[in-house]
């Protein structure tokens, strides 16, 4: 900023533009702070429309939206930084709900290690599979995902399997410090290891650069592979112990949670500013991301409103991602701009 | 994935030397004869038409699927609520007359398709956020003009797309014809061409001069027309419609696609493979049913499946290139 002799208002308002131009240059940082605004303004809002003041358990009600996702959200997040995109979380979540309700019938913590070092295991044979094949994962993980689900009912016979461990169920629900849960804390926290490790290590930057030009990082010695079987290790065990608190806070365990998991998890991460194409996104913005979307949810449960508004509102969040991340689109744009900054002359940029 | 690849040998030249994917498929088939034999009922004339009539109910979408991955746009998440909304159309248009139905279906179906394939053609966007934006957008779209509840024909036009003519469901017949279609326009014609050129290396398409978008375009609405078709034949066999009919077609379609060994990266592929893929996962779903495995079993063997023919193909074409 380097405003020199010029007035403090213009200095300022220079610096101001500045800092907008840095901003919409990374939409890992924009998208996710416009969106949880636009969000948190409607959430502020929503008194006007349900007649009820907001209390501390909204707040309560949407962290545990926000757990319910927040860990499949991470695991998929963090592979996509890596420009991956791993649809069989959402296979792991559902069996590793599964095998946590049915290893952890006397011992949740027991049920809980189970799952985690099964969705460790299974996305390490993924990463290591993606890694040595040098395949994109997509179409791998389209079918572990199946696979997985199958595996899911299979170990159940199709049905839902209830989780007898009551005492388990209702620790996960008590809210701690008024308005988290041991499900939400555990959230948060993997969100801050999460953020220590791909902000502040050599790993991060791997990761980064891994998915925004595998060759080039390959060649810069990065060890693509090893990153890799470690990313996809780390979203197999967040699925799974994403899914495995959730079947343990609902007390049964779905063999079929749907395409809606992996959906509103792509949506978190999105509205995070993480992109497919890979190499950028932030955990921070993730979870800003990942709280917009546990707001919408607990928005649509304050207000009673149907629910094709929040789904046309996902849609709308969605096409302005769309947007911003078109290559195409982004052309067009750039060529108006440069045309409308040549005619203010060089200063207005 | 594939952007700065040399020239790629023409796919009938390929096909005709056996390899390990070919040798790995005929092993499958090989084996599946075998247990199909020691199956009570398997080789029976009710029980083909059986397999069919699965194959067929995510076929014809797979068909479409097909040239949109041909094309390079991975995969659409869209599926399943276009062809609900299809159906509920079809079947709140009954009263019109069967055709008129079907062509509203049909109309509906494409718009929706064409319109994401705009998006991915001229905008260059992400093909799966396009797509789950599209998928909220129609579910909502669809739940809020219908009320949220089941769509009920007035009068019943749609008798005739459940009769089985030759003892075979008419989708079966539908399913054929797309693929007979589909191959020839991928093989013969100049839009199939600059499918697999769009696919194989989307940067030389465009300094090639081809209309990159209105290819994209293209191939999308003809993906439209198949969910639409899907969509119509779902509301003919339900005789009614919700927002949630489609199910898993989503992926059931791209699984069909893969296991027939269609690359997802674009530029390879056949209507023919994806026929194939089709009838194989849903004889393998069959013999396992037969056999009294669950419906996990079933969908464990699948996800297997479609994960042995995606690395198999892999592994040939990075040969291949080498």
């Amino acid at each position: 900023m380097s405003a020199g002799q010029a007035p403090a208002g213009q200095a300022r308002r220079r610096a101001g533009l500045a800092a907008a131009g840095r901003l919409t240059s990374r939409p890992e940082i924009l998208v996710p702070a416009v969106s949880l605004l636009l969000v948190l303004a409607a959430f502020l809002c929503t008194p006007l429309v349900s007649g009820n003041g907001l209390t501390a358990f909204d707040l309560f009600n949407t962290l545990q939206g926000l757990a319910q996702l927040g860990l499949l959200a991470l695991g998929l997040g963090i592979t996509m930084i890596a420009g991956e995109f791993d649809l069989s979380v959402a296979g792991t979540y559902a069996a590793g709900g599964m095998i946590a309700v049915q290893a952890g019938q006397s011992s949740a913590v027991l049920g809980v290690l189970a799952a985690v070092g099964a969705g460790a295991a299974i996305g390490a044979a993924q990463g290591g599979l993606v890694a040595a094949v040098r395949i994109p994962s997509l179409p791998v993980t389209l079918a572990t995902y199946i696979a997985l689900l199958g595996l899911a009912s299979a170990m159940s016979g199709g049905l839902s399997v209830t989780y007898a461990n009551t005492a388990a169920t209702l620790a996960l629900d008590r809210p701690v410090a008024v308005i988290f849960s041991l499900p939400s804390l555990i959230t948060l926290a993997a969100f801050a290891i999460a953020a220590l490790v791909l902000g502040g290590t050599r790993l991060g930057r791997e990761v980064r650069a891994v998915g925004g030009d595998r060759r080039a990082s390959r060649v810069a010695g990065v060890r693509v592979e090893r990153t890799l079987v470690g990313l996809f290790t780390a979203s197999g065990a967040l699925a799974a112990l994403g899914g495995a608190l959730l079947s343990y806070s609902r007390a049964s365990a779905n063999p079929d949670p749907g395409l809606q998991p992996l959906i509103l998890a792509t949506v978190a991460c999105l509205v995070g500013g993480v992109s497919l194409a890979g190499g950028r996104g932030l955990p921070a913005g993730l979870l800003a991301g990942l709280l917009a979307v546990a707001l919408l949810g607990q928005i649509d449960a304050m207000t009673a409103l149907p629910d094709y508004y929040t789904e046309l509102l996902y849609a709308a969040l969605l096409l302005v991602i769309v947007a911003v991340d078109a290559p195409g689109l982004r052309r067009g744009l750039d060529r108006l701009r440069a045309g409308a900054a040549n005619r203010r002359g060089p200063l207005a940029r | 994935m594939t952007a700065a690849e040399g020239p790629v040998p023409a796919e009938p030249a390929r096909r005709i030397q056996p390899d390990a994917l070919d040798i790995g498929i005929a092993a499958v088939v090989v084996a599946l004869v075998v247990a199909g034999a020691l199956t009570d009922r398997f080789f029976s004339l009710a029980n083909a038409r059986a397999i069919l009539a699965a194959a067929a109910s995510t076929g014809i979408t797979a068909i479409g699927a097909t040239l949109v991955m041909i094309a390079g746009s991975a995969v659409s998440l869209a599926v399943a609520q276009t062809a609900s909304v299809v159906a509920m159309v079809f079947l709140a248009t009954q009263q019109l007359g069967l055709a008129a139905a079907i062509l509203l279906g049909l109309l509906c179906g494409v718009a929706i398709t064409a319109l994401q394939g705009a998006v991915v053609g001229f905008w260059a966007a992400n093909p799966i956020v396009t797509t789950i934006a599209a998928g909220f957008a129609v579910g909502g779209i669809a739940t809020w003009i219908s009320g949220g509840t089941t769509v009920y024909p007035r009068v019943a036009a749609f008798d005739g797309l459940n009769s089985t003519p030759l003892g075979l469901p008419l989708a079966v017949y539908v399913l054929l014809a797309l693929t007979a279609l589909a191959q020839w326009v991928l093989r013969r014609t100049t839009v199939g061409k600059r499918l697999y050129l769009l696919g194989e290396n989307p940067a030389a398409a465009r300094a090639a001069g081809l209309p990159v978008a209105w290819v994209t375009v293209a191939a999308w609405a003809f993906f439209g027309a198949c969910i639409a078709l899907t969509g119509v034949f779902l509301a003919a066999f339900n005789t009614s419609a919700t927002a949630g009919l489609g199910g898993t077609l989503s992926l059931d379609a791209i699984a069909a696609v893969l296991a027939g060994g269609t690359a997802i990266g674009g530029g390879h592929g056949s209507a023919l493979r994806t026929l194939g893929g089709a009838v194989l996962i849903s004889v393998i779903s069959d013999l396992l049913l037969l056999r009294g495995f669950s419906t996990g079993i079933q969908l464990l063997a699948k996800g297997l499946l479609v994960l042995f023919v995606v690395i198999a193909v892999h592994v040939r074409s990075a040969r291949g290139r080498r």
